[in-house]
């Protein structure tokens, strides 16, 4: 059984239109005009036990909202959500017990407390054990060496020290499920490689099953085993990395430099684009031929002096995705 | 039970931690105090006693104002604004917790500690300086205790309500400014209620805030009948209960909208 199993998912929220210029303004406070936006359109996913999954999407897309719904912070328009059997909206106490939510964008640790006071609330709303909170507490030191902070009020900490004191605090009370919104967001290199190492880490010591959004690349290439692409509302995509890769940009290209001109074959598995003199570019589909095969078949016509590979940058395979294409152009 | 207890607690500790803040509204506190306490021997004159109330028990009425008040400060109205200004307010249903029992017992975590480092101080001046601030008898004090608790509730439903205005209104401080002010006016705290004209006293006596400091006052230097105590006691304690039960309203309407359509 999927431990969260998201059918037929929408949301809608009602905007209030304001009017343009005076007239506008002075129109839209007699008769306010509604306007019905919709969030999320009909999704559906499932996810297992112990899985890191990207959940992806350009701005806007209505990452946020699904994990608000997922989290019981709001309420669908329609369809249904079930998190390890119960539904986070009419069990929100019960699933909340079992769940830890970070928004990069929003502390929820207490911004009068020092961060260990914190933790101590924490372990007294969750009504954590002694010996869990402190397994938990010195697993979380371990990962994200939080010692050096414990004690700094948290309106004083810097935004990487309180985005890992609140990934420390979303897991106290050994959460199964943890919903990260874009918590890499605004932190330097090394912030970022703690978040990566902690997400890592708490999947493999406690299998704890990873939602994250994120616009960050290098998240996505490290962390996720799998991808849910999600533009306008819609999910247009759901598979691994690489299987993207695969679909979207199957091609590599091969560039070839030559010590004199020479007329280079048509290879049977790669395309010749294009050739300027002494310079050749070929296109092949990686899953019939390796680079080494073909750069071996070629060496038997002309002496090369050069070569070069190129691959679809990961960054517009995606974009790709955002935007609905089957196949990327130009590579 | 765990958390709030736990919460009053850190409350306390940082409360104590900013000693020079403590210090500096006890000096303007006391000389609030003297202020109003001269205005009153002024006021009075070679008078003995106005509309039935001695100039002593006017000044004990004065002294005990001003202690009242340091008592009924609270934080939850800025509490409520600031969480809805960050935009934080919804994330606060993710704990298995009462997001207002925590402010509550906040709340009372700083009570101790104002009773301790401006109520006992404040007391101590008025008594060495002014007039020892004595209740009219054991079971008046202990009338007042209990009115005064009921004060506070009152005092904190109102804050927490004012507090939920800034779901609608954006800018909500001047709004709660005002709050203070109109409590300060219409409660008896500075001028009682008996100085007021008939007619405005029969205004506010449909108003919960004369139940915030001139019942538990008035109890304390006992110029009620014990018939005229139950009776205002009595509303009070339905004050409590009305301003609860629209409490409880509202926050089922916030949580609502915060659910629908997102925090
Ligand atoms: N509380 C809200 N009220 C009205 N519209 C909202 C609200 N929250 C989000 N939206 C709108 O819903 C869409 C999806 O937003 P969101 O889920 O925050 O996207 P993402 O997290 O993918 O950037 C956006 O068009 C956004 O403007
Ligand atoms: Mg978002």
């Amino acid at each position: 059984m999927p431990l969260i199993k998201v059918n037929d998912l929408v949301k809608e929220y009602t905007v209030i239109k304001k009017g343009k210029g005076l007239k506008g303004a002075l129109k839209s406070l007699l008769h306010k005009e509604k306007e019905i936006l919709r969030a999320v359109n009909h999704i559906s996913f499932s996810i297992q036990h112990g899985e890191i999954v990207g959940y992806i999407g350009p701005n806007g897309a209505g990452k946020s909202t699904t994990v608000k719904m997922l989290s019981g912070i709001l309420s669908p328009t329609s369809g249904e959500i079930l998190i390890d059997g119960l539904s986070p909206q009419k069990d929100r106490k019960r699933v909340v017990q079992n769940l830890g939510v970070v928004f990069g964008q929003r502390s929820q640790l207490n911004w009068d407390l020092r961060l260990g006071e914190s933790f101590e609330l924490l372990k007294r709303i969750y009504r954590i054990d002694d010996r869990q909170y402190q397994e938990n507490l010195a697993m979380m030191d371990a990962i994200l060496e939080i010692h050096k902070f414990i004690h700094t009020p948290v309106r004083q900490l810097s935004l990487g020290q309180r985005m890992r004191g609140d990934l420390a605090a979303a897991m106290l009370h050994s959460p199964q499920v943890l919903f990260l919104d874009e918590p890499t967001i605004g932190l330097d290199v090394d912030g970022k490689q703690a978040i990566r190492k902690f997400v890592k880490e708490i999947n493999r010591l406690k299998q704890t099953t990873v939602i994250l959004t994120t616009h960050d690349l290098g998240d996505i290439q490290e962390l996720c085993s799998r991808l849910i692409i999600i533009s306008e509302g819609t999910i247009v995509e759901d598979g691994s990395l690489s299987d993207l890769i695969d679909r979207i940009a199957p091609y590599r290209i091969l560039h070839v430099e030559l010590y004199e001109e020479a007329e280079l074959p048509i290879h049977p598995l790669a395309e010749k684009i294009r050739q300027d003199g002494t310079a050749a570019v070929y296109r092949f589909d990686k899953k019939k031929v390796t680079a080494a095969q073909l750069i071996e078949d070629l060496s038997c016509f002309c002496k090369m002096k050069d070569f070069r590979l190129e691959e679809a940058r990961i960054e517009d395979i995606i974009r790709a995705a955002y935007h609905k294409k089957e196949k990327l152009e130009g590579v | 039970m765990r958390p709030y207890l736990y919460i009053a607690k850190v409350r306390m500790l940082s409360a104590l931690a900013y000693r020079f803040d403590v210090l500096s509204s006890i000096v303007i506190q006391c000389l609030a105090v003297i202020a109003s306490c001269f205005f009153w021997i002024a006021a009075y004159g070679n008078q003995q006693a106005a509309l039935g109330v001695t100039r002593d028990q006017m000044l004990t009425y004065t002294v005990m104002s001003s202690t009242l008040a340091c008592l009924l400060t609270m934080n939850v109205e800025n509490r409520i604004a600031a969480s809805v200004q960050k935009g934080s307010v919804a994330l606060d249903l993710l704990k298995p917790v009462n997001i207002f029992g925590i402010y509550l017992w906040e709340d009372i975590g700083s009570v101790a500690i104002a009773f301790l480092q401006n109520a006992v101080p404040l007391l101590l001046i008025g008594a060495l300086f002014i007039v020892a601030p004595v209740p009219a008898s054991a079971a008046h004090f202990l009338l007042f205790i209990l009115s005064a608790a009921f004060s506070y509730m009152i005092n904190w439903l109102i804050a927490a309500l004012f507090g939920m205005w800034s779901f609608r209104i954006v800018r909500i401080f001047p709004l709660l400014c005002m709050k203070g002010h109109m409590i300060r006016l219409l409660s008896g705290s500075v001028i009682p209620l008996w100085f007021f004209p008939q007619w405005l006293q029969t205004v506010l006596s449909f108003l919960p805030f004369r139940y915030i400091y001139q019942l538990p006052l008035s109890v304390y230097i006992g110029i009620l009948s014990p018939r005229e105590t139950a009776a205002q006691m009595g509303i009070q304690f339905i004050w409590i209960l009305l301003l609860g039960c629209l409490f409880f309203e509202i926050k089922k309407g916030v949580t609502r909208h915060l659910l629908v359509q997102g925090g």
